[in-house]
């Protein structure tokens, strides 16, 4: 959609044709009674158009979770907010089997194959096993799992792992893929060259991602834009379009414009984090 | 030719031997009286000259605890399912099965023989009464310890609570289920030797009481290792489909 260095796509333009794929108008979510509540997200607006690729950081604790599990389905959100996928509104449970969610850890179910588990969504979908199989052997080259097929998933190493986590999530197919912190646990060389083999299958399939991290080079890498969430009670604070070329290699992050752009965020981040700290000193 | 070695000394068949070796010492060394140590080759030529009823009792001793574990297990399982998702029937059933265990059973056999007769069933339920409880207790605690982030994985793609079951709960719960069986397999080879002591003919349990009655101290022992067999049999069979149905490794 957009390789052009400047085609900036503002979400509002494309607000006004179609539906958004996913918005959020005013989301709230509090947790305990009134004496002792924790407001965990806070008013949180956003739109993600079809295909985007939108990133959100913020520091730890600052209910990303909490965010990722009301989009999943998994969660209600209060009753003062809206929250519309396609243009419809969602109420309790409605967004279940909607999203392909992905969580943090990759949850390999220890008693199947890399196949198997691959293939796990497809089966709950009541995809018949041998057809769902097949599907997912002709996917296993493209997540670098060819020869994998028979493994247990103790066998693999984590960025395996993930792949295999990917792959099941890939499989799942949904127009929104919801990924929280998948590449949190390896290490930077992993991380680094996943991140850009996740770009790669993202332009192939074109998925619509909302991808969360706490990590500033890894939103930027990514993202068409980069969401930045407050401490607690947790909001989205502002938005970055990045109007890096893609498709992006790993020197990406050499360049000035990328620097730029990381600085700022740093800068946002980095009083965010201040916060919570304070929030936590007075607190205890 | 040293690995060989090292194999057969770590192996359990070496102990065996040396402890067989050391009772024929002792009992060459030091004469104690047969009736407090006999020696080895005398039980076997004792088990020799009672060879058929032997093999009989085994065979019935074996089909007792088989079926009183088989019907125990499925029991337990399907008691520790229901007071898994059932919080009503946890609460208001489950404190009397405890209670139910603290009843030695013994204390009812005659009660089980009144009921059920002098007949097999009777035996099966003495090794049932002992097997279903830990099965029980396992499996709830197995199917409670399944992962909720799995659960929500699972729920995130739409499943149902069937699939759930079937395809998170069970399997993660498997590894616990497996030392409710262990514990389980064990005790019913218990339950059916007790319950023979009611009335019964034919039997390890039979055997064990009559050579009691007719101070035949070799006897004794020979009944004691044929039921130390049956039990290692079967906790050998058990562990064996266990490492077939539980192959992975636990992960936390």
């Amino acid at each position: 959609m957009k390789f052009m260095p400047h085609e900036v796509m503002p979400p509002a333009a494309v607000g006004d044709t179609a539906p958004p794929m996913l918005e959020l108008v005013n989301v709230w979510k509090r947790f305990g009674d009134a004496q002792a509540r924790t407001v965990a997200v806070s008013s949180v607006n956003l739109r993600i158009a079809k295909g985007e690729f939108v990133t959100l950081v913020g520091p730890s604790g600052c209910g990303k979770s909490t965010l990722f599990n009301m989009i999943a389905g998994l969660l209600p959100p209060d009753d003062d907010g809206s929250l519309l996928f396609g243009g419809a509104p969602q109420r309790d449970g409605q967004l279940l089997g909607k999203v392909s969610f992905m969580p943090q850890r990759d949850l390999l179910f220890p008693w199947r194959t890399v196949l198997d588990n691959a293939i796990l969504a497809l089966e709950v979908e009541g995809v018949p096993r041998k057809e769902a199989r097949e599907r997912a052997r002709a996917m296993l080259p493209e997540f670098g799992l060819a020869g994998f097929a028979g493994h247990n998933p103790h066998q693999l190493s984590g960025g395996m792992r993930q792949r295999v986590a990917l792959m099941r999530t890939f499989l799942f197919e949904r127009d929104l893929m919801l990924l929280d912190e998948p590449f949190g646990a390896l290490d930077a060389l992993t991380r680094s060259r996943m991140q850009h083999w996740l770009l790669e299958i993202w332009a192939r399939h074109r998925r619509t991602v909302l991808f969360i991290t706490h990590d500033i080079d890894e939103a930027i890498v990514l993202g068409d834009r980069v969401l930045v969430m407050s401490a607690r009670p947790g909001t989205v604070k502002s938005e970055t379009a990045i109007d890096l070329p893609r498709p992006r290699d790993p020197s990406v992050v050499l360049t000035p414009e990328f620097i730029r752009i990381k600085q700022r965020l740093l800068a946002e981040i980095e009083e965010e984090s201040r916060k919570t700290f304070a929030q936590e000193g007075t607190a205890s | 030719m040293n690995a060989f070695l090292q194999r057969a000394v770590r192996s359990p068949a070496l102990a065996f031997v040396g402890l067989a070796l050391v009772w024929e010492f002792c009992v060459h060394a030091f004469a104690p009286s047969p009736r407090l140590l006999p020696a080895l080759s005398a039980i076997a030529q004792d088990a020799w000259s009672v060879w058929p009823q032997l093999v009989r009792g085994f065979g019935r001793t074996l089909l007792e605890t088989v079926l009183g574990f088989a019907t125990g297990a499925l029991f337990g399982f399907f008691c520790g399912t229901v007071f898994t998702y059932s919080r009503w029937m946890e609460r208001s059933v489950f404190p009397l099965f405890v209670v139910s265990q603290t009843v030695p059973v013994v204390a009812f056999g005659a009660l089980i023989v009144i009921w059920f007769g002098n007949s097999l069933l009777a035996k099966v339920m003495t090794a049932f009464f002992l097997t279903f409880f830990p099965v029980t207790v396992n499996t709830l605690r197995g199917l409670k310890s399944c992962d909720p982030q799995r659960v929500a994985l699972m729920k995130s793609f739409g499943a149902g609570r069937f699939v759930m079951f079937f395809r998170l709960a069970v399997p993660s719960a498997l590894p616990q289920v497996m030392v409710g069986l262990r514990v389980a397999i064990g005790l019913s080879l218990i339950g059916s030797v007790v319950g023979e002591w009611f009335g019964e003919t034919v039997g390890l349990g039979v055997m064990l009481m009559e050579a009691m009655n007719a101070d035949l101290v070799v006897r004794l022992w020979v009944v004691m290792f044929a039921c130390g067999l049956m039990g290692a049999l079967l906790y050998g069979l058990l562990t064996f489909v266990e490492r077939r149905l539980v192959w992975w490794r636990s992960e936390s």
